[in-house]
């Protein structure tokens, strides 16, 4: 269903026949005043052809080889682009390998802390008793021995000749 | 539709051309600019009534057309498929700069054609000083009424009356339908015949 400014349109430009056309005109409260703007749209486009139609572009020369140029450039400047685009992505990627390696060797490295962190403790408890066999005086013939299973996270010490245990340890 | 060739020798060549375009054939698509050209850069100019402006989006255009020139599939006329280019850059130009300038910048341009005495509302042949002032007073006229339409209407009212373009091809251009081409010619008609009612009356 065509609105009232579709058929007028239509109706200016000659574009309604038949049926169409009769009803659309017997729709209108005033005939010759349509008639009327109907011949002013004429006018209308008569002026605007006419003033506006002819238009010439100057230097029509000039205007195609600037845009040869540019289009020349255009097609070298792809290969940049695109170097720009894989530079660009590149730096993603290395972002993202930086990363990835950054976390893989934050986590060996805390692994190792880890497994090294326990036996500084053990060492502490160690060197009481190493302290204690090194002093002649009170452990003359003394003989440690350390046995360490790491999967298992145990220690043995085999200890002989001990006089007497540290005080430290005899206290804990 | 008008273009610089002879329809015979559009017709014939000018799918050729799109397909040698195609190819990467930078001749080819020098032949279709000189074709197409002057009717761009002068349906761009009555819409935005600046030489300078035009001639660039006319260059924006071409260069776009360039770019996606593979996607042309041969649906419509290289000049309908190529208007629908040059009227995207030129509404998203005119929305631009309407809204960075109020809408005002289409006064300040008449009143700037006013005053340059090589603009080109001196017509192109010989005419007696008398003349030449009245067409050139007439031009601005009407590029002032133009200047009150919205972009769209500015669209449908230069592509019917200049380009005599049917409604079917205007809404192709314009990526919207028959009866939407049609109510905005009826208010771009209406406004313009309010506008230079004195002027068309004595011609």
């Amino acid at each position: 269903m065509k609105t009232f400014e579709e058929k007028w349109t239509a109706w200016l430009d000659g574009q309604l026949s038949g049926e169409e056309l009769v009803e659309f005109e017997a729709s209108l409260p005033d005939k010759a005043a349509a008639e009327a703007e109907k011949r002013d749209a004429k006018k209308l486009g008569v002026l605007l052809r006419r003033e506006l139609g002819a238009d010439v572009l100057r230097n029509e020369d000039f205007f195609s080889h600037q845009l040869r140029e540019r289009l020349a450039r255009e097609s070298v400047e792809p290969p940049r682009k695109q170097a720009a685009e894989v530079s660009a992505w590149w730096t993603i990627r290395r972002l993202f390998w930086t990363g990835t390696v950054s976390l893989a060797l934050f986590l060996v490295f805390a692994v190792f802390v880890m497994r090294e962190k326990n036996p500084a403790e053990q060492s502490q408890y160690l060197t009481q008793i190493l302290n204690a066999r090194v002093d002649p005086a009170i452990s003359p013939n003394a003989t440690i021995s350390m046995f360490e299973a790491k999967e298992d996270h145990v220690t043995v010490l085999w200890t002989e000749g001990l006089q007497s245990l540290p005080a430290d340890y005899a206290a804990k | 539709m008008q273009t610089e060739a002879t329809p015979a020798q559009a017709d014939v060549s000018e799918l050729d051309l799109v397909k040698r375009c195609q190819a990467g054939d930078t001749e080819a698509f020098d032949e279709l600019v000189t074709r197409y050209r002057t009717r761009i850069f002068s349906m761009i100019y009555n819409m935005i009534h600046s030489e300078q402006d035009a001639w660039d989006l006319a260059q924006d255009s071409f260069v776009k057309a360039w770019r996606s020139i593979k996607r042309f599939r041969g649906r419509s006329s290289f000049y309908t498929w190529i208007y629908r280019i040059v009227m995207n850059v030129t509404i998203d130009w005119l929305r631009k700069k309407q809204v960075k300038g109020a809408g005002a910048e289409f006064d300040d341009a008449v009143e700037l054609k006013e005053i340059d005495p090589a603009s080109r509302t001196v017509p192109k042949a010989d005419a007696l000083p008398f003349e030449t002032m009245e067409r050139s007073e007439i031009r601005a006229r009407i590029e002032k009424a133009i200047a009150q339409l919205s972009p769209e209407h500015r669209a449908v009212i230069l592509m019917k009356e200049t380009e005599q373009m049917q409604y079917h091809e205007m809404a192709e251009t314009l990526g919207c339908s028959i009866g939407t081409v049609m109510s905005r010619l009826f208010y771009a008609r209406k406004k313009l015949q309010n506008l230079l009612r004195d002027v068309y009356e004595n011609i």
